[in-house]
């Protein structure tokens, strides 16, 4: 288990090292000035330009200017907007919490309803609720998400004008910033009207939230359906029938584990997909996320920002790919001995 | 008095295409009480079909007709979910063909045979108490099946123990119900000989001292004479006979266990030196182009016209067989002699 550990801690490190030394060289393959790229400052004199090169270590050698922006790195010294300049840590720190929210509810979701109604249709499959749950899952797995954002909010927040259209909460509303989950701040702000404002950024929940996990629930039920349906004919289950266990301690103590241990890695390669729809939700629904975020940075050239987004963004989908991969390796026994003992 | 008996049982498999198969017919199966019977065959010859049968897990594309199957006079077939399911929890217990996939693989085997033991059996208040004697019976299983070394195995996982040391496992685990019959699914296929004379001597034990009835479904015929009483053979999911295993030996009346008995040399105590082996032409056929009739009609050295119709189970005190033209038996219906029969006696007498 330690060895385990200790490899993934390698491999972990190994990419993180990859993805800084990209970003690093980021600045010098955009188009326009390197040390405009990296400042954020455009210089206007000889002097500024002399002086910002001696910040940035840009006269010493290449090792140098990377070894300084590592320790940039790590003390949170993260540059400059091009655009507006703002400190891009701190509109990270504001903006990825909703990007992880969005992402956090959206998968709550898809786990909640995708797997059960996955081992529902299942274990009964080829009758009527199965069918409707397969018709359901490839229905809701063909729709792209953009489009599906576009037709909720014409049918929701438009026609029926039932939902509010975009953003996390009403401006009504003087949530202070803590966590940057918009839920945790409410409740630790003291704000009156504290039963409002949950109701009214559910509210602003809802659209985002379904358009990204239906796609979501949808493979989910799918992988489930697959699986379970696979395992149910395995000898162990037809051993445990001849047994005479009840169904639900076959479900619970044979089938349910040895189903999940298979598309764990899936569903967790589906993590990487959920963000990119988050990312593509976020514009439509103007949530103030990183996605957003980091679009308006393409959109106006802003070399940093790009920058930092991108090293943050695929930072997060990294190691949360390797985590998971990591936990299914550790709880499934019989993976062990695959890599340990193949000849 | 049958503990286990099994009358014209005929299972239908959906092949897909609105056609079925049937790939059992009319198979009659009777264990007594603490008997070892064989169920002989070849591999395809429908011996897994006939236990998926009696323990009723089968699949929804197949469907069960039969006169009856009863367990101690107990209607398996038209009985309760749950009343089915009890018998099988606690009467009636597996042991099948693959030991290592019929064992979950993500579960230790500790825990597995534990969850085999019926709450019933324990009896000790508190649930660390429950636990602890959970635990000692599970020991106190794996050492009668012969495993001394409990503290390795029971913490294992399925795939870290060798095959035959999980085959005694089930064997534990469908002892651990304490059962009246034991169903042994080629649990010994595959095996070197010293495992699997041990594992023949376990069952063997188990029915002497347990009174335990074992229905032994396997294809190899030196260990079922040595350990079973009676035996049934079934070829291509019909019985063709069934009897004692000695009077079967000794005077096999049907045309498939004289050639299933000739085609293991260790019976034929006069097998001359150099001397051909006997066989069958052709192989046992496929169950998309089952012959009418008696299913051995093509390939069996007496066939005549009226191989075509199935033939009925006749006896002769317990020696029942399904065959029009019968060896060893005076011809009724036909005053013809046999056109091959002659020819396959000449073959196992002929040496001298």
């Amino acid at each position: 288990m330690l060895k385990l550990l200790v490899r993934y801690l390698n491999l972990m490190v190994l990419t993180i090292f990859a993805l800084v030394l990209l970003s690093f060289f980021l600045p010098f393959l955009f188009p326009g000035d390197t040390l405009t790229n990296i400042s954020g400052i455009v210089a206007q004199s000889a002097e500024q330009r002399a002086a910002l090169e001696g910040v940035y270590q840009l006269d010493k050698s290449v090792f140098h200017q990377f070894a300084f922006y590592i320790e940039s790195l790590i003390t949170g010294n993260w540059g400059i907007s091009l655009s507006d300049r703002a400190n891009l840590y701190d509109d990270i720190q504001l903006a990825f919490p909703a990007t992880l929210e969005l992402v956090a509810y959206a998968l709550f979701v898809s786990i909640v309803i995708g797997i059960p109604l996955g081992f529902l249709s299942g274990l009964k499959n080829h009758n009527p609720a199965d069918f409707s749950v397969v018709t359901f899952s490839i229905v809701g797995y063909s729709f792209p998400v953009f489009w599906l954002a576009l037709i909720f909010i014409t049918i929701f927040c438009l026609q029926l004008e039932w939902l509010p259209l975009s953003g996390r909460i009403d401006l009504l509303f003087d949530v202070p910033v803590n966590t940057g989950f918009i839920l945790i701040d409410i409740a630790l702000s003291d704000i009156s009207n504290k039963y409002d404002a949950y109701l009214d950024a559910l509210r602003h929940l809802i659209l985002p939230t379904a358009s990204v996990a239906i796609v979501t629930t949808a493979l989910f039920i799918r992988f489930t359906r697959r699986s379970i349906m696979d395992v149910m004919k395995k000898d162990y289950i037809v051993a445990a029938k001849s047994r005479g266990f009840t169904q639900s301690q076959i479900f619970f103590k044979h089938a349910f584990k040895n189903a999940l241990l298979p598309i764990l890695p899936m569903l967790a390669l589906q993590v990487s997909t959920l963000i990119t729809n988050v990312m593509i939700i976020e514009t439509i629904f103007s949530w103030p996320g990183v996605g957003r975020w980091l679009i308006q940075a393409i959109y106006q050239q802003d070399y940093p920002a790009i920058r930092i987004g991108m090293l943050i963004v695929s930072l997060f989908v990294m190691s949360l790919t390797i985590t998971i991969e990591f936990i299914t390796r550790a709880i499934d026994p019989a993976r062990e001995r695959a890599e340990s003992a193949t000849i | 008095m049958a503990l286990l008996e099994i009358k014209n049982l005929t299972l239908y498999i959906d092949t897909g295409d609105d056609t079925t198969v049937k790939a059992l017919e009319k198979v009659n199966l009777t264990l007594n009480e603490g008997e070892i019977r064989a169920l002989v065959g070849e591999s395809g010859s429908g011996k897994s079909l006939v236990v998926r049968c009696i323990i009723g897990a089968i699949p929804d594309y197949w469907s069960i007709k039969a006169d009856r199957i009863t367990y101690n006079g107990q209607d398996l077939l038209n009985m309760s979910y749950e009343k089915r399911r009890q018998i099988m929890r606690r009467e009636i217990a597996v042991v099948f063909q693959e030991p290592t996939s019929s064992l979950d693989p993500s579960v230790t085997i500790g825990e597995q045979i534990e969850e085999s033991i019926p709450p019933e059996f324990i009896d000790k208040g508190w649930f660390w108490e429950k636990n602890r004697q959970r635990k000692q019976i599970a020991i106190g299983l794996i050492h009668k099946v012969g495993i001394r070394d409990h503290a390795r195995y029971l913490n294992a996982y399925p795939h870290e123990i060798p095959k035959d040391v999980s085959q005694k496992i089930m064997i534990a685990m469908a002892l651990a119900s304490e059962p009246k019959i034991l169903i042994a699914d080629d649990s010994t296929r595959g095996m070197e000989s010293t495992t699997k004379t041990q594992i023949l001597r376990l069952l063997v034990k188990l029915n002497k001292t347990k009174k335990l009835a074992i229905l032994f479904v396997s294809h190899d015929l030196l260990a079922i004479t040595s350990i079973a009483q009676s035996m049934t053979v079934l070829y291509c999911g019909q019985t063709v006979e069934s009897g004692k295993t000695r009077s079967l030996l000794k005077r096999p009346l049907h045309p498939y266990t004289k050639a299933l008995l000739d085609s293991a040399p260790s019976f034929q105590v006069s097998l001359a030196p150099k001397s051909p082996l006997v066989a069958l032409d052709g192989t046992i056929p496929t169950l998309q182009h089952l012959p009418a009739g008696c299913r051995l009609g093509p390939r069996c050295p007496n066939a005549r016209k009226e191989c075509v119709q199935v033939p009925a189970p006749r006896s002769i005190q317990e020696h029942t067989y399904s065959c029009h033209f019968p060896l060893h038996m005076p011809e009724k219906l036909s005053t013809k002699p046999p056109r091959m029969a002659q020819g396959l006696t000449a073959t196992s007498y002929e040496d001298d």
